[in-house]
């Protein structure tokens, strides 16, 4: 079974159709990149796997988005449970105007956990799985803001990695930092995958290329080609896709 | 946290090794072959020749992922270049040694032409020069790329000496020239062994300096 399979997706804002007929399947613990040019619909797609555009007003969507088998679109899912098994992490880093143990505790004591030990415990394993300990471990009562922007975009990882997500949804995360966080960034998709499915959007084919193990190719709201990395970057079947990724589209 | 690409690398560079150490003993094979000396079943060495092509050909397959995938820069895009050479050469060695063994069993008076041209030296060097070009490539040791130099010379200056005498046995005893010619053939394979080292040798060089050297007197620069 797969982790997360969406068949036969549409989706319009308002007249627009930004999605035609979208099926992709990802298993558990792979990283998916979504690539394609600006309004390709990849961002989009990515918000329908947690339910984010339910937020915009006039938005339809047919088919079905199935996560561990269960259609997350169904009248009865509870849409709060599937954000907490469905994290994400955006473009810009966003900590709140808090501390940073309590960036990371947030979402815990909003999800009803009180147990001061078990907060603590996550909040530690979830700045270590970020590799941050090192640099934070001596200012956890400090803002967040005073971190660098990197660190910030890896503090929002440990805070949506504190509520025990199994998937998580990453939109451009490393658009807004320097090259060396974005290495680390990088690094960490690729060891966070061992734990979590992921699905990153990203404008940077290179960064598809380093971290990815599927690529999905999207182009007018319409998916092109999905497959393994190595033979999206290496022998396209489609030539859009291969116009795409050599630069030579348009 | 080592980073995926060096992970990868790793893995590349281990694997060269590996295919390196095989090819080694290929060529230890072959000498044994054409000295007559005892050496493998011929089963064990055709296996080690078909674990050479696999393992050239998923070293082909990783660098390719790695320039599509990690767009490898500075020394890493050396490694990475280099690797595919040095895997083509070390390829060539296994399909030469195998050659030679094949010429070997061809040689009926082996043992009075091997003896009498002093093959047994040149065996002994061209062992030599493929141990230490894996040396070489395993510590990226630039003293012994000019050791390498050094040697390919000498190989094939005895070796031009001792086809120079074939020849010219072949020539008072005409019974030799089958013998001969294949022991020449053999001789040739030994010189394009030691030519594949040298061209292994630079290829570290590349990788060390960023300089090619392909084409070059290497001694003579120095």
């Amino acid at each position: 079974m797969h982790k997360i399979e969406s068949k036969n997706v549409n989706f319009n804002y308002g007249e627009f159709q930004a999605l035609h007929d979208i099926s992709i399947s990802m298993k558990e613990n792979t990283v998916t990149a979504l690539i394609g040019p600006s309004g390709c619909g990849k961002s989009t797609y990515l918000r329908l796997l947690n339910r984010m555009n339910d937020l915009i007003d006039n938005t339809q969507m047919t088919g079905s988005i199935l996560i561990d088998g269960k259609d997350i679109y169904e009248k009865h899912t509870n849409v709060d449970d599937l954000r907490k098994n469905v994290g994400m992490v955006f473009q810009k880093p966003n900590p709140f105007p808090k501390t940073i143990f309590e960036n990371v505790a947030y979402g815990l004591r909003v999800n009803g956990i009180t147990d001061k030990k078990i907060i603590e415990e996550r909040v530690i394993t979830s700045i270590e799985q970020v590799a941050l300990w090192d640099e934070v471990k001596d200012k956890l009562k400090k803002s967040a803001f005073e971190l660098s922007g990197g660190q910030q975009q890896r503090l929002c990882i440990a805070r949506a990695l504190a509520i025990q997500p199994s998937v998580l949804l990453m939109d451009e995360p490393t658009s807004a930092l320097d090259p060396i966080s974005t290495s680390k960034i990088e690094e960490l998709i690729y060891e966070l995958k061992n734990k979590y499915t992921i699905v990153i959007v990203t404008h940077n084919m290179q960064q598809a290329g380093r971290v990815s193990d599927n690529t999905a190719f999207f182009y007018m709201g319409r998916l092109i080609e999905c497959d393994k990395t190595k033979t999206i970057f290496t022998k396209p079947a489609i030539k859009q896709t291969e116009d795409y990724i050599t630069g030579r589209f348009g | 946290m080592a980073s995926h690409l060096e992970t990868e690398l790793g893995k590349l560079k281990n694997i060269i090794i590996k295919i390196g150490n095989l090819a080694e003993s290929q060529v230890s094979e072959a000498m044994k072959s054409l000295l007559s000396e005892p050496g493998s079943e011929t089963k064990e060495v055709k296996k080690t020749e078909n674990k050479i092509d696999k393992l050239d050909v998923k070293i082909d397959d990783i660098c390719q992922s790695v320039f599509a995938l990690q767009q490898p820069v500075a020394s890493d895009l050396r490694f990475i270049m280099s690797a595919m050479q040095i895997s083509n050469q070390i390829e060539r060695i296994g399909d030469l040694s195998m050659s030679i063994i094949k010429l070997s069993k061809s040689i009926k008076e082996k043992h009075e032409l091997i003896t009498k041209f002093d093959i047994v030296t040149i065996a002994r060097e061209v062992e030599m020069v493929t141990l230490k070009t894996n040396e070489c490539f395993e510590n990226l040791d630039e003293p012994t790329i000019e050791e390498i130099f050094i040697l390919n010379n000498t190989i094939k200056d005895k070796s031009s000496d001792a086809i120079d005498n074939i020849i010219g046995e072949m020539k008072n005893n005409s019974k030799t020239v089958v013998s001969g010619t294949n022991l020449i053939l053999a001789l040739k394979h030994i010189e394009r062994i030691s030519d594949h080292c040298t061209n292994i040798a630079e290829s570290v060089y590349f990788m060390i300096n960023a300089k090619t050297i392909k084409h070059e007197k290497f001694i003579e620069k120095k």
